[in-house]
């Protein structure tokens, strides 16, 4: 019943953002403009280092969550929807794990289109297309659930630009940790390296999400 | 809303005896490390700031816990005390991280040649500093007592993952950074002396730190009762 309503959430969050893609939007164009300046930056030769492209695109990936999180929570607050939402049974988890199904489903196309850009941009020799395949999705996973709890309890702060990434940024370090060095061992051939960065990646996922799923509705006000 | 205390907490009556301990013990942790315990056969005597660092990042590691540990009682049961505990302790543990960020910039000079490098445990100290710095921010930025609370506790719930990553982080990654001498499996690797003072010295600031714990939330106690 949980899950249904959930779903529910995540659906009427992705129909309202298919509407209005402001938040998709602001995702994309931030990771596609860091992608683009990042050659000039850093000079071409260390951009295209596996390293620096795969941590680089990962940091304004964690970055783009957070803009998408924080526009899914301010169209609420602009449309009065929030306390109608928590009013329903379960409302809490069920918008808390809706919001997190959504900003998946959001980083999932955000990461494709970066690491599209990146890979054609930089001209990315990637050794092994189907680790990069995955560890892109396991990243998109992981990051959603604490991006969204730390966006919940700033919602109504006015410090919220400053307390969302002091905060959100350095509880995602294991998880662009792993993931930027599983991407980077994906580019660079290392299967073995590869795999169990991602595995790593998905254990760091996995206790964010139980985390995010037992505090989470709590945050929410 | 009521606000009630255990007797054991009340300020007044344990504060004195607490003081009186941390004063004496502070003064055997003084004589031994200043005095008692050998100097380094490679460091000389620049080993005795391990005598304050090392207690200060254990502080910092039990102060954090006890966020952790007051911030899921007040998400069980709301209890006021638990906010206070965090609150109290968030603090302390912030004054004793920056006080091992501080003391290891000083050790790391002398010894790696800078004040700050690259480094898994500086930087995920770093990190820790930073992240419960923002939950003292968090708390700054509200008024009303039960949102204050809930938010904190969130974060106070989540960020003490920081601690067995800052502990851990220099056998995970390649560091400068010596490995744990004390909290490790099998024996403590220090010299005999080194260890009984390193021990008296964390047992000295560990009742300084329950100290302050008692002065802190007995403030705090107070500023909920005239609230």
């Amino acid at each position: 019943m949980r899950v249904a309503r959930a779903t529910l959430v995540a659906g009427r969050e992705l129909r309202a953002e298919r509407a209005q893609p402001d938040g998709l939007a602001a995702a994309v164009g931030l990771v596609a403009i860091l992608v683009f300046t990042e050659s000039l930056l850093v000079g071409p030769a260390v951009a295209a280092a596996p390293q620096i492209a795969a941590a680089l695109l990962w940091i304004a990936l964690a970055l783009a969550t957070i803009l998408a999180v924080t526009r899914s929570f301010d169209r609420e607050l602009e449309d009065d929807a929030l306390e109608a939402l928590l009013a329903l049974p379960d409302g809490r988890d069920a918008l808390y794990a809706g919001k997190v199904m959504a900003a998946t489903v959001l980083l999932l196309i955000v990461a494709a289109v970066g690491t599209g850009l990146a890979v054609f941009l930089l001209d990315l020799d990637v050794a092994l297309p189907g680790h990069l395949v995955l560890c892109t999705v396991v990243g998109a996973v992981a990051l959603p659930s604490l991006v969204t709890l730390y966006v919940a309890i700033s919602l109504r702060l006015r410090a919220r630009a400053l307390l969302i990434p002091l905060l959100a940024l350095p509880a995602l370090l294991p998880q662009l940790i792993c993931v930027s060095a599983g991407v980077t061992a994906a580019i660079a051939g290392d299967a073995g390296a590869s795999l169990a960065w991602c595995a790593l990646l998905f254990a760091a996922a996995l206790a964010s999400a139980v985390a995010g799923l037992t505090i989470g509705p709590a945050a929410i006000e | 809303m009521i606000t009630t205390y255990p007797q054991a907490i009340r300020g007044p009556r344990v504060l004195p005896y607490l003081a009186g301990a941390s004063i004496l013990a502070g003064a055997g942790a003084l004589f031994m490390a200043l005095a008692w315990s050998p100097a380094d056969a490679n460091q000389g005597d620049l080993v005795r700031i391990m005598y304050v660092h090392v207690p200060a990042a254990w502080l910092a590691y039990l102060s954090f816990v006890v966020v952790f540990l007051a911030s899921v009682a007040w998400l069980w049961g709301r209890w006021p005390l638990a906010d206070a505990i965090a609150v109290a302790s968030a603090e302390i543990g912030v004054m004793f991280t920056g006080l091992a960020l501080a003391l290891g910039s000083i050790w790391a000079k002398p010894t790696w040649g800078v004040w700050w490098t690259w480094e898994p445990r500086l930087i995920t100290t770093a990190v820790m500093f930073a992240m419960y710095a923002g939950y003292l921010i968090l708390r700054s930025l509200s008024s009303d007592f039960d949102r204050r609370a809930t938010r904190s506790a969130v974060v106070g719930a989540i960020a003490v993952l920081n601690v067995p990553i800052v502990h851990l982080s220099v056998t995970w990654m390649n560091a400068l950074h010596q490995l744990p001498s004390v909290l490790r499996p099998g024996p403590p690797a220090l010299d005999g002396r080194m260890l009984s003072t390193l021990v008296v010295c964390v047992i000295a600031l560990t009742i300084f730190y329950a100290y302050c714990m008692v002065a802190r939330v007995g403030i705090e106690r107070a500023r909920s009762a005239r609230a």
